[in-house]
């Protein structure tokens, strides 16, 4: 059968290479056993599907397999904190993110980790946009609309959860409408997808990849994109640019490890994960769930991550100022 | 009518080829076997598994991934009777009567009603599911944050009829489960409440080390310290399959059940964890076997068993109709349907009617082929309880501390299992019952976001609970429920009052 | 009318108050919010102040619905239990300095509970509760550094103790059954990421 055997592939690769890596010597070629790919989410989510669409090609690449390792919690932190701390031989890497990275090092204060000097940024995997939508019996399909009805009687809008981008993105939108929008936090997409479907609240701001059937299905109307330009796979949707609102933003997820990983590695790792990203059946599944593939050196990465730092942390901070 | 059937067939087509078939039985026999042992739920199993099915077509992948789902039903509820180890919220219900069943020498009769209950109620809801899916799609649409709220407070109330002793106890204990629910980061704000800087927590006490500290180990230590009750356990085997008077008394439990179980499994918004005990409620009030409760009545199997499994199939149909997944495992299933290019969604019918109408058969052809696995083991597994117990409690030990560490691969959690051991251990000395305590836990979470988010909506006007018809019929029953339940208490004070 | 007290209603009541009104002591750090925009501290205020109602009705009924007393406790039920806890925190707070091993992750705190509840093995009264929980937390402390197979047999072993009919032989062949068991459905079958083998 399938996964016994190959699970008999890995527990035999487990057990004798760490002998083989030691009996050769100082400098043992990487990878030498398999490597452990931890995704600070829990599995089923965009973080964990990325993970999974990137590693299968990888640990071909590599001759290693790659065991994506779910350590959800308290915004992807315990997770990302289990790499920080573990030893830089590239046996241990995180799928970084917008969560882990750029929000919820502001967001809860107390973590014990540095998003940029713990860690050595290999490459960038993804970037999605986040969405507005709406019922469709809502009558909203465009921001002007929005802005019409919330100036008349103040609107709900939903979002994944509290301290997401997305629940960022309702605050900023709220800051350029002068008025405060209804944020109504649920716990992930789907629910929250499921009140907007059923007309329990009209309007939620979502990533594009759990937005996508949706919108091509047509139960919801997307309102606004917040990307920079016009999606390719949504050309009717209209950005925020376009509607009069500066709004940019999106998620990502990369690839990242321990800091001081050794160079050979990092760039071993960002030219496999490359390839990868420029194969066409890599760019179609990213595709389909509604991202673009990210193509940034280790450098760019790093380069990234801080700028995402600084672009959150102070709109963490006027949210966090006031719970709600 | 003619289309269902005609779909059916197509279905059934699909599903009875020689691949879907081998690995719908294939996750019918993982599920099992994940089921049995405790800690290892579905959620852990699939993620597990996800990479294999990339190399399948998607229908096979699904189907598979199902069969794991519903096997582990099947497999939590033999623990559960056996070795009063619930794996799952659901099992918790099925210890109550079932192992008390196991302790008077039923634990055959508990199985296969177990077996043959969960069977029935699969074929309805997957009719149900066939037949009315989208209709029933419109029900769990019209349910709002109000509704759901009022729906767990009402779970909360029947809760207390779990308990076999006092009320106010019983209460006393499912509000102490919402409490300790309370641990963890407040979804709406983030911040930590009560976790007292440890990371861990961050996320709330797991079920699981509740489950198995409160429940298996220390039944483990109260076992230990009774010699004489134990010797009960192994020499009482009995007759192994379901007399003709269980038999009777089962029917209608199950009926009641699958109605039961059906329904509540159509919302999204944790109705499933609720379906095992309304059922139980139900039994416990209406059925002819109500005097015998808490002395391990096939009731009190039959039904929850039942409301279980039917549950767990019609939970499927948010996912069928709208792509929205009701639970983790049903997340898990759009993660693997998305890595096979597939869209789940309300044009899944029309777009992948193979997939769609083969689920469906598999489904039931799933819960076919549990039941003839099932059904013979039952002696095995009832020969199981006569190994000697000095040899059995260190093997439940082993197999318990593996599956709480697997969990999240953190000794904390084992730490956590032997704190709640010893609370489990010191409520039993005091006679106080875990399983409203654990109810309360589940349902506690899921309560407070309901009624915070039902507040945000109304702009803080709690009048919303009785404007809305859905939330104030529930909350008529919920105070019907606790009028009906405060009555005998009442009577009985005013007797011993008149007596003195 | 003499007063028929029912101890364990009693304790139970007791307990329901003291865990409530901790909570709300430690509840105070956490903003109420209003009924529109609940704060994470509005749901459990609810809660405790329901539970500490609750927790005094079950005191008054328990006034009146005995006689149902607690067990006894001996002296040295009592001796063990205090002491236990005693040596439990002293061996969680300095055995970090004495090994590192104990400074990492929970392994102190492990290391603190075997601790006390060895000593409470001691009192019959606490013996097989102590052994049992005692022999969990060899498992969490063996388990990662010393490895799979270790972790399980000091477990298997260390519980065998609470029962007095085991023989020399039965938890031998007991240990050597599981652990060949646990071997290929945990690591063989559902491959879960341990180490087998002590860490050098």
């Amino acid at each position: 059968m399938v996964q016994t055997w190959r699970r008999r592939a890995i527990l035999g690769g487990s057990l004798a290479l760490p002998v083989l890596a030691r009996a050769q010597g100082a400098a043992p070629a990487w990878p030498s056993q398999p490597i452990r790919l931890v995704v600070p989410f829990a599995p089923g989510g965009t973080t964990d599907l990325v993970a999974r669409l990137v590693a299968t090609p990888l640990q071909e690449k590599l001759g290693q397999p790659i065991i994506v390792e779910n350590r959800p919690g308290a915004g992807a932190t315990v997770g990302s904190l289990l790499v920080a701390q573990a030893p830089p031989d590239g046996h241990t890497l995180v799928l970084s993110n917008i969560a882990s990275h750029a929000i919820s090092p502001t967001l809860y204060g107390n973590i014990r980790y540095d998003p940029l000097r713990d860690f050595s940024h290999i490459a960038l995997l993804t970037l999605n946009p986040s969405v507005f939508v709406a019922n469709p019996r809502t009558g909203i399909a465009n921001l002007a609309d929005l802005a019409r009805l919330h100036r008349q009687r103040g609107l709900d809008m939903a979002s994944s959860g509290s301290g997401s981008s997305n629940h960022l993105l309702i605050v900023k939108m709220g800051g350029l409408l002068g008025r405060e929008i209804n944020h109504i936090p649920f716990r992930g997409a789907g629910p929250a997808m499921t009140a907007v479907i059923g007309g329990q609240v009209p309007l939620m701001s979502d990533s594009l990849p759990s937005a996508a059937a949706h919108i091509r299905q047509g139960s919801v109307t997307a309102v606004a994109m917040s990307s920079a330009e016009r999606h390719p796979s949504f050309p009717n949707v209209p950005t925020f640019r376009e509607q009069g609102y500066d709004v940019v933003a999106s998620s990502w997820f990369g690839l990242s490890g321990p800091a001081n990983l050794p160079r050979p590695i990092v760039d071993r790792l960002a030219r496999e994960v490359g390839t990868i990203l420029d194969s066409d059946s890599t760019r179609m599944r990213f595709a389909e769930i509604g991202g673009s593939p990210g193509r940034f050196s280790p450098e760019e990465y790093a380069a990234f991550v801080a700028s995402e730092v600084a672009l959150w942390g102070p709109l963490v901070r006027e949210t966090g100022a006031r719970p709600d | 009518m003619e289309l269902l059937i005609s779909n059916l067939l197509h279905g059934f087509g699909v599903a009875i080829s020689f691949q879907n078939l081998s690995f719908a039985l294939l996750g019918a026999l993982i599920g099992t076997a994940i089921g049995v042992l405790p800690g290892i739920g579905p959620v852990a199993t699939i993620s597990l598994l996800l990479p294999i099915t990339f190399g399948l077509p998607a229908t096979t992948a699904i189907i598979m991934l199902a069969g794991i789902y519903y096997g582990a039903q099947y497999g939590g509820s033999t623990t559960a009777i056996l070795l009063n180890l619930p794996g799952e919220v659901s099992s918790v219900v099925t210890t109550l009567e079932g192992y008390k069943m196991a302790r008077n020498g039923r634990a055959g009769a508990a199985l296969a009603t177990a077996a043959l209950g969960s069977f029935f109620a699969g074929t309805v809801a997957t009719i149900l599911v066939a037949a009315s899916g989208p209709m029933l799609t419109q029900v769990a649409l019209s349910f709002g944050p109000a509704d759901y709220f009022s729906l767990m407070l009402l779970g909360l109330i029947i809760a207390c009829v779990l308990a076999q002793g006092s009320i106010v106890k019983a209460v006393g204990m499912v509000v102490l489960g919402v409490a300790l629910g309370l641990v963890g980061t407040d979804v709406q704000t983030g911040q930590q409440r009560f976790t007292f800087g440890i990371p861990e927590l961050s996320d709330g006490i797991g079920f699981v080390p509740i489950a198995m500290g409160m429940f298996g180990i220390a039944e483990i230590i109260l076992n230990l310290e009774r010699p004489e009750s134990r010797s009960v356990l192994s020499t009482k085997v009995g007759q192994l399959w379901l007399t003709k008077e269980e038999f009777k008394r089962a029917t209608p439990s199950v009926l009641r059940g699958t109605v039961v179980g059906s329904f509540l499994g159509i919302l999204p918004g944790g109705g499933a964890s609720l379906a095992a005990f309304g059922s139980y409620m139900m039994e416990r009030k209406v059925s002819r076997g109500k005097h015998l409760f808490g002395q391990g009545a096939i009731e009190g199997v039959a039904g929850p068993e039942a409301a279980n499994n039917a549950a767990a199939q019609t939970s499927f149909i948010p996912l069928l109709t709208l792509g929205i997944p009701s639970n983790a495992v049903m997340a898990l299933m759009v993660g693997a349907l998305i890595i096979q290019g597939i869209q789940p969604g309300p044009r899944m019918v029309e777009a992948q009617p193979d997939l769609f109408w083969g689920l469906i058969a598999s489904m039931w052809l799933g819960n076919l082929m549990l039941l003839v696995i099932n059904l013979p083991m039952i002696g095995m597994w009832v020969k199981l309880l006569q190994v000697p117990y000095r040899f059995l409690y260190p093997s439940i030990l082993v197999f318990c501390c593996i599956g709480v560490y697997s969990l999240n691969n953190n000794v904390f959690d084992v730490y956590m299992t032997v704190l709640f051991t010893v609370f489990g251990y010191v409520c039993n000395k005091l006679k106080m019952e875990p399983a409203p305590l654990l109810i309360g836990f589940v349902l506690g979470p899921m309560m407070e976001e309901h009624l915070r988010r039902a507040m945000l909506l109304s702009r803080g006007d709690w009048s919303v609970f009785i404007q809305r018809p859905i939330s104030a019929t529930m909350l008529g029953i919920a105070a019907f429920a606790l009028i009906l339940m405060a009555l005998p208490t009442i009577r009985k004070g005013k007797e011993k009052a008149m007596a003195e | 009318m003499k007063l028929k007290l029912n101890g364990k209603d009693m304790a139970s009541g007791i307990f329901l108050i003291v865990v409530a009104l901790a909570g709300l002591y430690l509840n105070m750090d956490h903003s109420l919010g209003t009924a529109r925009r609940m704060g994470p501290g509005y749901m459990p205020m609810l809660v405790f102040w329901i539970q500490a109602g609750l927790g005094l009705i079950v005191c008054l009924v328990a006034l009146a619905s005995g006689p149902d007393p607690l067990e006894r406790w001996t002296g040295l039920d009592v001796g063990t239990l205090v002491g236990g806890i005693l040596a439990g925190v002293i061996a969680w707070k300095i055995s970090p300095s004495i090994w590192s091993f104990f400074g990492q992750t929970y392994n102190g705190v492990g290391l603190g509970i075997l601790v006390g509840f060895t000593v409470m093995a001691f009192s019959a009264g606490w013996k097989i509760l102590a052994i049992i929980c005692a022999s969990v937390c060899i498992f969490g402390l063996l388990l990662e550094q010393a490895g799979f197979f270790a972790a399980l047999t000091g477990l298997i072993i260390a519980s065998c103790l609470a029962e007095h009919t085991h023989t020399k032989r039965g938890v031998v062949g007991l240990t050597i059954f599981l652990l060949v068991l646990c071997y290929w459905v945990f690591i063989y079958e559902l491959d879960i990421r341990v180490n087998l083998w002590p860490q050098v």
